[in-house]
């Protein structure tokens, strides 16, 4: 029972750690050059001689950009207790300048302890802004405005950024503007009148090198030596940990794996994968664990798609495929149909359905999205007139067709001989 | 919060006190459960039959019993009086089940349960989103039903085909975290309302803060009672039904980025998120903006699998075992899909146990071969039927001599289709019908010649005698326009075509004006002509006719007709009109 | 019927007291005022004596030239005597014709109550969740994977809707009677444009008649878990299936069957036309949710059998309808629009022109009154009746010499009997038509054919040129024209056992008439000789009868001939045309123009032509004379038309408007001279046009016409390809 809590303890512990990014990017701010600690420069500095800043976060979905803001601020919260007060927006939420503004206005008033009211109108809002600025400005208290997805604000016609950043060439207001985007060309997607307003300092975060995940994933997997955990324990897992860092088999897959993406948000849903698959009886990661994450998370969907499908779709596939080829001006069930009659005709195939039943295999395609419709007038005309196209390449029918075990053999004749 | 939780599970021992006793001296303990002691001495033998298997399972089944089998009003009324709702809504519930069970329950899908019960983890450990994927019918909804009702974690659940915009299914969400219960003392309104993903990310905030904290304190408590085994845990799950379907809300430009990065937006990591579709992931690239979610894939069943789906609670396993080796194969090359299969077996093993009398006995061999030449016929008419219309048991009858007379009972349906026309349709609205099958039939150019003075017979022999080479390119040009459907003509051109149509009808009609000149059948040309108009409106209603376009006297409108060729036929055969004449074809 | 009321209402103005037609119809009175004055041009003007100059018989009654207020005021309490009198009259016909579609669709209504009741024990029979399972949000797990659900295919074998609106109506009422939930959708409710946001709101509001702003099936699913609503089944009722858009359909019916174990929903589709049509509409994977039942209502031909059976035949035999009458009504239902409602409705003005008309159609109604014991409170004074006695035709026709009411009452009474007689015939070759299929519709038309021909004595020579009516005359008709004659060779063929049926069903429906009754029972005693010639002494036992005939050929034959030659009798005999009868004008109706103009508007034409000639309809003194010749004085969009008759489909805008301006340009010093002549009378062109109308406003009025008969919906627009050419819409119609 003991034993099998602590193994328990462990794995939700390794589990907690993936899901945490902060802790994640701990180890990654000690160097001096590190995006951390510019950050946190910039940051201080512009607390410190209480001038306004703009700053871009820019660089791949996953490389922690906002996880390493998360702990910059974090520390600067630390350090000058009552002189920062954090905004917080996402493009994704707040893209529409009017409700941005009323959750810039909200959060202002929870910072402040003020009434917030839900009726407030933009102008309301933004001039309501303005004056929480200039008083943050006059008690020396920076409001850091964190704007996530940030080419989303840029989108349409930019009114919050302007606002905020016009708010900000006065002297009396002392804010930082903290961008955080994906998109490399953040900046050039602003307006010129809100361009010329921001000062163009960008941060860039670059995925971590082979070297660095390797040292992520060891960090993460690493038990604690003192802890809870029982120490030989501890030792124990470490030691396997680092047996399977040294492991060849294990090495190809974490490049394969790497190499089709690099990002750290990537490489954690791998250790994720990894640690749920360790087993409670004998407590330890082993290369399977890393082998099935991998199997499981990189995945062939449309093979999978084609496994599914039953004998008379994938004929429906094939005679498709065959008009593709014939290069037919026109493909919709009509025409396949009468390909599939053909087909019939001339091999004598045994499984030869009636019209409607090959409708339905026809729209059970569609619903798997294997294929799809050309046009966009959905309810007006009925379905056997509409044009439709695959959504596969004819190398993946292939191999799908292969992999299908009790596939008849005339269609693999079909796919081969054109015509 | 804790100061409102207590009551709260007070209340809900006080249930079980008053199923196991009777109703109204519950009433008297919620009065008086309003003390500590009373509460702590409740939690104790109160919460076992919530939190635990095993024996104390009792009471709760006799309040399942209270509350189904008494359809009377009042105790209805009580039983939604006595049970305000609690944390423990949020649980499958039922009886719990372990996992061998579950994994028995579920043929063949062993590995997609064991994964996902490695991805949900031990208790109270954090987890990433989950993408759960698999065609339609193979088990995803129910395993994680059944899962969650194993592990008696809390659940969100939410479908977002029966909360088809985002409002409702913030609202719903919503509803279900506030322990919020619809009734018609509230006016069945929701617990709040919100349209904006911002307004839901706050209201989510807060609400998953306090279920959070009541839970922390539930498992506290329950420690404190020694009984962690079935603790409910931290964390709080939501579970996104029909995922596919949110890519159709306003085109997806937001929603489906936002709902995947909901995890990331709020991170709070008692929070576990799941998506449950029925297309792959890959099927969302087109609006990236998201880190993809954990993926587990629920493949279709296989043969096998299907033979032991469909095996489960059989009365007679043997006959059924026998059956399905008859039907499952042929049937399997056309779909493997549950839901398909399951009616269609149904219907079909009826047919299978016919001369049978008694469907209790276990089949011999040369007995399956009997039943198998019975069944044999009806497979063929079952597979190419996807949608069989059943009667009420007098129609039955009728249709049973019609089958003792005409044999199969497919055949004579299109036997009769083929025959006469089913419904009743005006004679003006008939012959309107055709000419528009004609007009988007035929292509425009061939009208003059088709519909010349003399009624286009003759005009068929000029075209007799164009040259075979005009003759292939003119059949391969009117296959191609077969294939692209039936085209759209004005409403000119229609007119044009029913007023030929008409008079050529009605000149050479010769029997049957002969017969009733003296009763004068025919209203003449003018008769039929008079209100073509209210036809064509009521033809456009009936679907046979599809109207493009807005207004019919502004912009010009073109109209499709949308009747397949047997039904213009068997329509031309009730006017006796030679439709064949006109059709553009070799 | 409900639907054929508001025609009564609105069309009764109109025959009683034109003039305040004209009062409401003053705004656009190009297009009304046209049809207004066919109106009263044809159908009856104000005061009887226009009324008189209309009937049937047009004879010039000797004093119709004298109007004193005497006639004029009595002439009022007869309309008032006539419209009450046509009032209960027709009460009665539509109280007939509504019990015989109730009768027609309640044996449906039954079965599809039995069928939903079969359907809620199915659901209940899986075990109902508890109250806490039922409104969660996430499907309950019990061990069925089935998730169809339960829906009724009503198929109305009709294309046109109208009839089953209220056949629907009725079925919810029937269900709700029995204790279900019913809600009932249009497809009005599954227009694309509400998407399903607006169809969920419908049902809700249908079942509960709380309305909230966001419109979600679990609040259904938790109002029938409370108070005791989940002991009683849900059904939906959505009345025109092909109308309802695709989409909406197949978001709805997969949101109701994930909601089926918690939401019992049984489903009742109106199809009008085929199953075939669902399979069109849906998708399979919607389908797949289905499992169907399917029902049929009678067709609208049995309907409007057993309509005619009842109203025509049987019930209120004493008003009937002539030949032209029928043969109108017939071919309107067969080729114009295949609906009761309009059958009815026909039938309604038909009766109420025959009461405005006949002022002793009064009559009737007291006969009818008499039927059922009540006061004959339509009484005339007895002189007027005399009187209009005096104008029948039929009464001027065959002499009687004495001019009291004595013989008009038994001259009446003979009419009714007469009548009885006739339809009893009638119905009893229908009994042996309905072997074959005849329908009662084409077998009504054709005896009323036959009684008109054989009519002729009379010499009212207008109709078909036949002498006279002596039997092999009628013979030769019977042979020559279809269903009588098509009846006797199939009833010479019949197997004897069906010869029986159809004796023992004459026996049944001929039971009140004496004259018939005693025939058959001649036929049959005669049969029953026949079966005594027989070796083994049968009785007239079916069974043993067929067993023996199967041997004995020529016996059936013989038995086959009785029969038919007992018809024959009864045609000959008994199909007396009730127009040679006197007094016939009293029951009978018989002009077809006024119903017809009544009936089909036929608008488009009718615009086209009143444009054409307009100033038939406004006469004004401006444009008398030349009706032919193009005046500028004639109303603009007139003159516009009957330019444009001389274009082809499409019109050359530059060209139109040029002849335009010549007309309007032209003969300017004509209206110099008219003007001089009538000043007081000069229209609203002539004030502005007194001098040469400048160009532009010549451009205005044309524009200003062309868009008058876009709007009546002559002409479209330019397009892009030919801006400078109009085009007619439907033209040539």
């Amino acid at each position: 029972m003991g034993r099998e809590s602590h193994k328990m303890k462990a794995l939700s512990l390794l589990r907690s750690r993936i899901c945490d990014p902060k802790f994640i990017f701990k180890p990654l701010h000690d160097s001096p050059d590190s995006n951390y600690s510019k950050l946190k420069f910039m940051m201080s500095s512009s607390i410190t001689e209480a001038c306004n800043n703009s700053i871009l976060l820019l660089g791949p979905r996953g490389s922690g950009k906002s996880a390493v803001l998360e702990l910059v601020v974090g520390d600067l919260l630390v350090e000058y207790p009552d002189m920062i007060s954090v905004i917080k927006l996402s493009g994704l939420l707040h893209s529409d300048d009017n409700c941005a503004l009323k959750e810039v206005a909200r959060q202002l008033c929870l910072e402040h302890q003020l009434q917030f009211s839900k009726a407030a109108s933009f102008d309301d809002n933004s001039q309501f802004m303005v004056a929480m600025l200039k008083e943050c400005g006059l008690a020396h208290k920076t409001i850091v405005f964190i704007l996530d997805e940030f080419d989303l604000f840029a989108q349409g016609k930019q009114r919050l950024l302007y606002s905020l950043l016009d708010a900000m060439q006065s002297i009396t207001s002392q804010a930082v503007v903290i961008g955080i985007s994906c998109r490399m060309d953040a900046d050039q997607l602003l307006e010129k009148r809100v361009r010329s307003r921001f000062s163009h300092r960008k941060l860039l975060f670059l995925p971590p090198s082979m070297e660095d995940s390797k040292s992520i994933l060891e960090h993460v997997m690493s038990l604690p030596v003192d802890s809870s955990l029982p120490h030989d324990y501890a030792v124990e897992f470490n030691r396997k940990v680092q047996d399977i860092l040294a492991d060849r088999r294990f090495k190809e897959t974490f490049n394969k794996y790497l190499n089709f993406d690099s990002s750290v948000k990537h490489l954690l849903r791998f250790l994720f994968c990894a640690v749920s698959c360790m087993d409670l009886q004998t407590g330890f990661l082993t290369c399977e664990n890393f082998e099935t994450a991998f199997s499981s998370i990189m995945r062939q969907p449309k093979l999978e798609c084609l496994k599914n499908c039953s004998i008379l779709e994938l004929y429906i596939l094939v005679c498709m495929k065959r008009l593709e080829v014939k290069e037919q001006t026109l493909c919709n069930f009509n025409s396949i149909m009468k390909e599939y009659k053909n087909v019939h005709d001339s091999f004598r195939t045994s499984d030869y359905y009636a019209r409607n039943v090959c409708l339905k295999a026809f729209e059970h395609l569609i619903n798997r999205e294997l294929i799809c419709f050309t046009d966009n007038r959905g309810h007006s005309s009925s379905v056997e007139f509409r044009p439709a196209k695959l959504l596969i390449s004819s190398s993946e029918l292939h191999q799908g067709l292969k992999a299908y075990h009790s596939c008849p053999a005339i269609l693999h004749k079909l796919m081969d001989r054109e015509g | 919060m804790d100061k409102e939780q207590t009551p709260k599970i007070a209340r809900r021992t006080t249930r079980s006190l008053a199923s196991a006793s009777t109703l109204d001296n519950a009433l008297t303990e919620v009065t008086n459960c309003a003390s500590p002691p009373a509460i702590n001495h409740l939690i104790v033998e109160g919460d076992p039959d919530v939190d635990r298997e095993g024996t104390p399972q009792i009471p709760r089944r006799t309040t399942r019993s209270l509350a189904s089998a008494s359809n009377s009003d009042n105790v209805a009324t009580k039983v939604t009086s006595i049970d305000p709702p609690t944390i423990n809504d949020l649980l499958v519930g039922g009886d719990p089940i372990s996992l061998d069970d579950l994994i028995s329950t579920f043929p063949g899908r062993r590995n997609q349960v064991l994964e996902l019960v490695r991805l949900l983890g031990p208790l109270n450990s954090p987890i990433l989103p989950l993408f759960v994927y698999g065609g339609p019918s193979t088990g995803k909804t129910s395993i994680i039903l059944q899962l969650f009702r194993h592990l008696n974690r809390p659940l969100v659940y939410s479908s977002c085909s029966t909360c088809y915009n985002q409002r409702i299914l913030f609202e719903s969400i919503l509803n279900s975290l506030f322990l919020h219960r619809k009734s018609a003392a509230n006016g069945y309104s929701n617990a709040k309302r919100c349209e904006r993903p911002s307004d839901f990310v706050n209201f989510l905030r807060e609400a998953l803060a306090n279920l959070i904290n009541n839970l922390k304190s539930n498992s506290e408590k329950s420690k404190s009672n020694k009984m962690e085994a079935r603790g409910t845990g931290n964390m709080v799950y939501l579970v996104f039904d029909n995922f596919h379907l949110v890519r159709e809300w306003d085109k997806s430009s937001t929603i489906v980025p936002f709902l995947f990065n909901l995890y990331d937006l709020l991170n709070i990591p008692e929070l576990g998120l799941i998506f449950i579709s029925s297309t792959s992931p890959d099927t969302y690239y087109a609006n990236m903006g998201y880190v993809e979610p954990v993926p587990v894939f629920f493949p279709d069943y296989t043969e096998d699998n299907l033979h032991q789906i469909f095996l489960r609670n059989q009365a007679n396993q043997k006959l059924y075992s026998s059956f399905l080796d008859v039907v499952l194969r042929p049937f399997c090359r056309i779909t493997r899909q549950v839901d398909e299969l399951f009616a269609t077996f149904k219907s079909l093993f009826e047919k299978y146990c016919e001369p049978l009398s008694d469907n209790g006995v276990v089949p011999s061999e040369d007995m399956k071969r009997r039943l198998f030449s019975h069944l044999k016929p009806h497979i063929g008419s079952y597979l190419n039927e996807i949608f069989k219309v059943s009667f009420p048991p007098s129609l039955e009858l009728e249709t049973h001599k019609e089958t003792k007379r005409k044999g199969n009972p497919k055949k004579l349906e299109r036997y009769e289709e083929i025959e006469e026309l089913e419904f009743h349709m005006s004679t003006c609205a008939k012959y309107l019908l055709i000419s528009a099958f004609l007009a988007s039939r035929n292509p425009a150019t061939l009208d003059d010649s088709l519909f010349d003075s003399t009624g286009g017979s003759n005009s068929r022999k000029r075209k007799r005698k164009t040259s075979t080479k005009v003759q292939e390119q003119k059949q391969s040009a009117e296959e191609e326009l077969l294939m692209k459907g039936p085209g759209t003509f004005p409403l000119e051109r229609l007119l044009a075509i029913f007023q030929c149509i008409v008079s050529v009808a009605e000149d050479p009609s010769d029997e049957e004006d002969q017969r009733n000149d003296g009763l004068g059948i025919h209203g003449g040309n003018g008769g039929l002509m008079s209100d073509v108009l209210l036809q064509l409106s009521s033809l456009c209603n009936a679907n046979f006719i599809i109207k493009g376009g807005s207004c019919a006297i502004e912009g010009s409108t073109r109209y499709r007709s949308a009747i397949s060729e047997d039904l213009a036929l068997k329509v031309a055969r009730s006017l006796k009109f030679p439709l064949s004449k006109y059709l553009y074809r070799r | 019927m409900a639907p054929s009321s508001p025609i009564g209402d609105d069309l009764l103005p109109s025959s009683m007291a034109p003039q305040n037609i004209e009062n409401n119809i003053k705004p656009f009175y190009v297009l009304h005022k046209a049809s207004s004055q066919g109106k009263d041009r044809k159908s009856a003007g104000q005061g009887k004596k226009r009324r008189r100059k209309e009937a049937p018989s047009s004879l010039q009654s000797p004093k119709k030239h004298e109007g004193s207020i005497a006639e004029e005021h009595d002439g009022h309490h007869l309309h008032q005597l006539q419209f009450e009198a046509f009032c209960s009259f027709w009460s009665k016909i539509e109280s007939t014709i509504k019990d015989v579609l109730r009768n027609i669709n309640g044996s449906v209504f039954d079965e599809i109550l039995q069928w939903v009741m079969s359907c809620f024990n199915a659901t209940r029979s899986t075990g109902e969740p508890s109250f806490a399972n039922s409104i969660r949000s996430f499907p309950v797990l019990n061990g069925s994977t089935t998730r169809q659900l339960f829906t009724g295919l009503v198929i109305t074998k009709n294309m046109e809707f109208v009839d089953d609106i209220l056949t629907f109506e009725e079925l919810s009422l029937f269900l709700k009677h029995q204790g279900c939930h019913v809600g009932m959708l249009s497809s009005l409710d599954f227009s694309v444009k509400n998407g399903i946001a607006g169809c969920l709101k419908a049902l809700l509001r249908e079942f509960m008649d709380t309305t909230m702003d966001s419109a979600d099936i679990s609040n259904l699913a938790s109002w029938y878990r409370e108070q005791g609503n989940y002991n009683k089944p849900l059904v939906l009722i959505i009345n025109d299936l092909e109308r309802c858009s695709r989409t909406v359909l197949s978001d709805f019916i997969p949101m109701l069957s994930e909601w089926v174990n918690r939401v019992p929903m049984i489903l009742i589709f109106g199809v009008l036309t085929t199953v075939d049509s669902l399979r069109n509409i849906l998708p399979s994977h919607v389908l797949h949710h289905l499992c169907p039942c399917k029902f049929m209502l009678g067709s609208p031909t049995d309907r409007m059998d057993s309509i005619i059976e009842a109203v025509l035949l049987k019930h209120c035999a004493i008003f009937s309808i002539g030949y032209k009458v029928a043969l109108f009504l017939r071919n309107n239902f067969l080729n114009k629009d295949g609906t009761l409602t309009s059958f009815i409705r026909a039938l309604k003005i038909a009766c109420m022109l025959h009461f405005s008309v006949e002022p002793l159609s009064l009559i009737l109604s007291q006969a009818l009154a008499e039927e059922d014991q009540e006061d004959g409170k339509f009484a005339l004074p007895p002189d007027t009746v005399l009187k209009y006695v005096h104008e029948l035709p039929s009464r001027a026709r065959n002499q009687m010499a004495d001019e009291t009411g004595r013989n008009l009452a038994q001259g009446f009474s003979n009419l009714v009997s007469v009548k009885k007689l006739w339809s009893t015939a009638v119905l009893c070759l229908h009994q042996a038509g309905k072997y074959n299929r005849i329908r009662l519709l084409d077998l009504f038309c054709e005896a009323l054919f036959l009684s008109k021909a054989s009519d002729c004595h009379v010499g009212n020579g207008n109709d078909s040129g036949l002498p006279s009516s002596n039997s092999n005359q009628q013979r030769s008709i019977i042979q020559e024209c279809g269903y009588i004659s098509q009846i006797f060779r199939k009833v010479r063929d019949f197997p004897p056992e069906m010869l029986f049926q159809l004796v023992k069903s004459w026996e049944i429906s001929t039971a009140g008439v004496v004259e018939i009754h005693d025939k058959l029972k001649t036929l049959q005693s005669s049969l029953r000789c026949e079966d005594g010639k027989r070796p083994t002494k049968s009785t007239d036992s079916k069974k043993e009868a067929a067993r023996i005939s199967l041997n004995s050929e020529k016996d059936s034959r013989i038995l086959n001939s009785l029969v038919v030659t007992f018809m024959n009798d009864l045609v000959r005999s008994f199909m007396r045309p009730i127009s040679c009868t006197p007094f016939h004008e009293i029951s009978c109706f018989n002009d077809v123009e006024k119903l017809q103009l009544a009936l089909t508007g036929d608008p488009r034409s009718r615009i086209q032509v009143d444009l054409l000639n307009s100033n038939k309809i406004l006469q004004c003194s401006c444009c008398k004379k030349s009706s032919s010749a193009l005046l500028p004085s004639m109303h603009d969009s007139s003159i516009m038309y009957s330019l444009a008759e001389e274009h082809g489909d499409l019109i050359n805008l530059h060209d139109w408007f040029k002849s335009f301006k010549t007309i309007i340009l032209d003969h300017k010093n004509k209206r110099k001279q008219k003007l001089k002549l009538s000043p007081h009378k000069r229209k609203r062109k002539d004030t502005n046009e007194s001098s040469d109308p400048s160009e532009a406003s010549i451009q205005a009025r044309f524009c200003n016409a062309v868009t008058e008969l876009q709007i009546i919906g002559l002409l479209r627009m330019p397009s892009k390809r030919r801006p400078d050419c109009v085009q007619r819409v439907a033209f040539g119609l």
